[in-house]
């Protein structure tokens, strides 16, 4: 196997653990949200931590080994998709940071409440449904399907 | 050294292969670290094995079917000829196939996993399961990136 072929291998494997990672998070949200006892709530969330885990060993593995990649296989560093996916990269992990941020949280409020008798409660449904912290966690994954998509169809290179 | 240009036209089938191949690897670990906990917690454990039903149907199955698809499709433009396909291809259909057994084996386990509100034995053997997919998935990513 030549260079090429190792660091394709390696940031392809980042691409899945980040885009995996963000299917996993994203699926727990959903259940969350879907969820009104604040055990319940607090332990889907809690799982979250290993999606995000994933995320942050994907976000390094694809940016490292993709970079260096530019270099192997001969493209530039100014070529238009590459900063473009750069540019979606950073706001895509921006976003989820905030998101996630927010539903941690959220998850905090959920372990109190569930210390306190585990009853349904409007205030963490409220937070729970708020629609900022979802927008901004859905939205990071679809920023990053669409690096996903450029590093497919490579416009313009 | 110059990558190699894909033709335009494999772009959207590769597009559709990739993203189901992801779908399907999120969407098994997710089950994989629901079985996970719910042994942990056997308090959640019929909430998590129902979670864990919902994501093989809305996430694992149609990703499996994206990734198959795709597969066969972008195979039909690149080895228009299948007999000429190099060996890392074998490496697809070898997990692919076998593995969708293998999910409907994992599917029907949680399927009774949460009928018993998360107890039993199906409930303890779903997520080795579902890891032993996701450890097959990550070699035939291997086969298809490196291409050895």
């Amino acid at each position: 196997m030549s260079p090429y072929d190792w660091l394709l291998f390696l940031h392809v494997a980042g691409a899945f653990l980040l885009l995996g990672g963000t299917v996993l998070a994203g699926l727990f949200t959903f259940f969350a949200v879907r969820r009104e006892r604040p055990s319940e709530v607090a332990l889907l969330l809690g799982l979250i931590r290993i999606g995000v885990i994933a995320i942050m060993a994907g976000s390094l593995l694809t940016l490292v080994f993709g970079l260096w990649l530019v270099h192997e296989a001969g493209y530039g560093y100014g070529d238009g998709w590459i900063v473009a996916a750069i540019v979606l990269w950073v706001v895509g992990n921006a976003a989820g940071e905030a998101g996630g941020r927010r539903l941690d949280k959220t998850r905090t409020l959920a372990g109190e409440l569930a210390a306190q008798g585990d009853a349904p409660s409007l205030e963490l449904r409220a937070r729970i449904r708020a629609p900022l912290p979802l927008v901004l966690s859905y939205g990071s994954g679809l920023v990053i399907l669409t690096v996903l998509a450029l590093m497919i169809w490579k416009p313009g290179a | 050294m110059l990558a190699a240009i894909r033709p335009d036209s494999w772009n959207f089938p590769l597009f559709l292969h990739v993203f189901g191949a992801i779908a399907l690897f999120g969407g098994t670990a997710s089950v994989a670290a629901l079985g996970f906990a719910a042994q942990r917690r056997r308090d959640h454990a019929g909430v998590l094995a129902r979670v864990g039903a919902w994501s093989w149907v809305f996430v694992v199955v149609p990703g499996w079917i994206l990734m198959r698809a795709g597969a066969q499709w972008i195979l039909s433009k690149e080895y228009p000829d299948s007999d000429k396909a190099p060996g890392w291809v074998d490496v697809g259909f070898i997990v692919s196939e076998p593995g969708a057994i293998l999910l409907l084996v994992l599917g029907s386990l949680l399927w009774l996993s949460a009928r018993r509100q998360g107890a039993g034995r199906a409930g303890a053997v779903m997520p080795w399961l579902a890891a032993i997919y996701v450890l097959a998935l990550g070699a035939a990513m291997f086969a298809m990136s490196a291409k050895p």
